[in-house]
């Protein structure tokens, strides 16, 4: 395990077990502050439900989660995103009947109580900071569009751009490219290599192709638990994982 | 912007006809149109929750029948002759009871402090709040959902109605709160077949879409639909999606104890009736019809549903029929026309819109 000097997330023996058979065992993480760590495995590896885990959906049937110095174990959900924790899901989960720049202004804005917002206004224009997170992700120009009117490579985009509207600690993303054409797919490893030092990113990913272009620290999860870590290059070589997945020309097609 | 521009003069053009319709009516429509204009309070508190949060309540007629009571109970004792107790407990006690309020019949205390006017009148909206947030406390922590909500907001306005009919020594049971002074505030008389009353009703009612659009405009307004949308997204954004369910839960029961309140001074009588299973999807119709998630729209859907039904309602042939035209009109509106007759005039707005930008880039 490499233990990471000065981890932003870490778990501690996590694991979920669903009518008692773990889905999710051991895992010990750690993840540093500013580090972009990609976690693949086969389907039902457990990867989603890790992610499930962090971002409170699924409660733990053991371990901690740790975000800095805070354990938020079974908080709830809601609690978990605003102590900092960011989740954009698989399939694009937006608000469709709603405009981008409303998603945003939902996303971006930080009171999340019932009682700051009885009598707060909205403003009809972006905020500076809503611009900027639209114009990093492409979405200036549909910003008075509805979310039901947008590409699913858009969808995917103006989920990622409200998780980063939280201002997250960290960011948990479901497979990121999926769905997307190749064009759509470079952008999106672009964007992720550019968010990568000012944000720490934590991405489940099926395609190697993508991994390899994003990636420097690969958690490779098999039947729950973590099998390997290390750089492409040493998980593509390493012996238990090539055993895992009958051959390294299996991983780089998973 | 356009938009806008049609939805500000919709409301004028509503409020001025309803301002002015007292001019020609006669006295008894005149408290007729009162009661729809009621009913259209109703409508808006539906739309408030339902068309805005997704929050169906099906047992909206057990806060409207409370803020009903709760003024009944105290117009009841501004009658002379229900003094010290009033005539439902004098046909319903032990006879050898103290003829007093404390005590004649198992409860009746509970009436005392409702010899205040302005009792019974905070009563009508603070107590149907009150039960909304207890009800809603329990129901919406368990991450009740959907059609669920309306399953448990539905059985409860049943065992309302029960409790009422069950409890006649207390609460005058079947028959109800029939013998009523009129609303009397400060030497002044509101008469149900006069513009008073109508008046009281109109203005209550502009004055509850005002601040509901108010509301709703703004950021929580925002949150509300956000959540209607994607209830888990919202929350992994950081929001506590049960609070805001509770809070515009007990918002629009609030207004339909407002409502509920102003339909004893209009109709004159509270009973068990406005709690029936009927009457709160009734409310249901008159939002969807006008559309749910429109407050002028869910307004005059309650006001054109109802003034047809009361044109039915005289008709020999239609008057036992008419449920189940209301019925047939629901299951139309959900299946044609989703979003009602307000989602109707948006659409076609955003036809023109969409016209007027293609010409413009065709000849700029």
């Amino acid at each position: 395990m490499s233990a990471a000097a000065n981890p932003i997330l870490r778990t501690r023996g996590l694991t979920v077990r669903f009518d008692s058979i773990p889905v999710v065992r051991d895992v010990d993480l750690s993840i540093a502050d500013g580090e972009l760590r990609v976690i693949i495995g086969a389907n039902g590896a457990g990867k989603s439900t890790l992610l499930d885990l962090l971002c409170g959906r699924v409660l733990p049937s053991d371990g901690e989660i740790w975000l800095r110095d805070r354990n938020i174990t079974g908080i709830g959900e809601a609690a978990i995103a605003r102590s900092g924790i960011g989740r954009k899901f698989q399939t694009p989960s937006v608000f469709k009947e709603m405009t981008v720049l409303e998603n945003l202004q939902v996303a971006s804005n930080r009171q999340v109580r019932v009682f700051e917002n009885i009598f707060a206004r909205l403003s009809g224009k972006p905020s500076e900071k809503e611009e900027a997170v639209a114009a990093r992700t492409g979405l200036l120009g549909v910003m008075r569009h509805r979310a039901s009117e947008l590409s699913h490579g858009q969808l995917q985009w103006l989920e990622l751009a409200m998780v980063l509207s939280q201002d997250p600690q960290i960011i948990l993303l479901d497979e990121p490219a999926a769905g997307m054409t190749a064009d759509e797919t470079d952008k999106t490893a672009e964007l992720l290599l550019d968010l990568a030092g000012s944000h720490t990113v934590l991405v489940i990913e099926h395609d190697m192709a993508f991994v390899r272009t994003i990636c420097r620290t690969i958690t490779v999860l098999h039947q729950g638990a973590i099998l390997a870590e290390g750089t492409a290059q040493e998980i593509e070589h390493h012996p238990a994982v090539i055993e895992a997945y009958l051959g390294s020309a299996t991983l780089s097609h998973a | 912007m356009k938009y806008r521009i049609v939805s500000a003069a919709a409301y004028i053009a509503f409020f001025a006809l309803i301002f002015l319709l007292p001019l020609f009516l006669n006295g008894f429509w005149v408290n007729r149109v009162a009661i729809y204009l009621v009913y259209s309070i109703c409508a808006v508190a539906i739309s408030m929750s339902w068309g805005y949060a997704g929050v169906l309540n099906l047992g909206q007629g057990l806060f409207f029948g409370i803020g009903a009571y709760m003024l009944a109970m105290s117009l009841t004792l501004a009658l002379p002759e229900n003094n010290p107790v009033p005539e439902l407990m004098l046909l319903n006690m032990e006879p050898d009871a103290v003829r007093d309020l404390c005590c004649v019949t198992p409860g009746s205390f509970l009436w005392i402090p409702f010899r205040s006017l302005a009792v019974g009148m905070i009563a009508a909206i603070v107590v149907p709040i009150v039960l909304a947030a207890a009800l809603g406390f329990v129901m919406f922590k368990r991450r009740t959902a959907g059609v669920y909500v309306s399953i448990i907001t539905l059985a409860f306005a049943l065992i309302g109605q029960l409790l009422i009919i069950n409890n006649q020594p207390l609460t005058g049971g079947f028959n109800g709160l029939a013998n009523l002074a009129l609303l009397d505030i400060a030497g002044l008389e509101f008469d149900p077949y006069g513009p008073s009353v109508y008046y009281l009703v109109a203005v209550t009612l502009l004055v509850v879409i005002l601040i509901a659009r108010y509301l709703l405009s703004g950021r929580i307004g925002q949150i509300l639909k956000a959540i209607r949308e994607d209830e888990a997204r919202a929350r992994y954004l950081g929001y506590d999606v049960e609070n805001y369910k509770l809070f515009i839960f007990c918002l629009s029961a609030g207004v339909a104890g407002l409502a509920g309140m102003l339909f004893t001074v209009t109709a004159e009588f509270a009973s068990p009736s406005l709690m029936a299973t009927s009457f709160s999807i009734s409310m249901v119709i008159w939002a969807a019809t006008g559309g749910r998630a429109s407050l002028l729209g869910a307004a005059i859907g309650a006001l054109i549903v109802n003034f047809v039904g009361s044109l039915a309602s005289e008709s020999a042939a239609f008057q036992p029929v008419w449920p189940i035209i209301l019925g047939g009109l629901f299951i139309f509106v959900v299946l044609v026309m989703p979003n009602g007759l307000a989602g109707i005039c948006k659409g076609l707005i955003e036809r023109w819109r969409k016209r007027d930008a293609a010409r413009e880039e065709a000849y700029p």
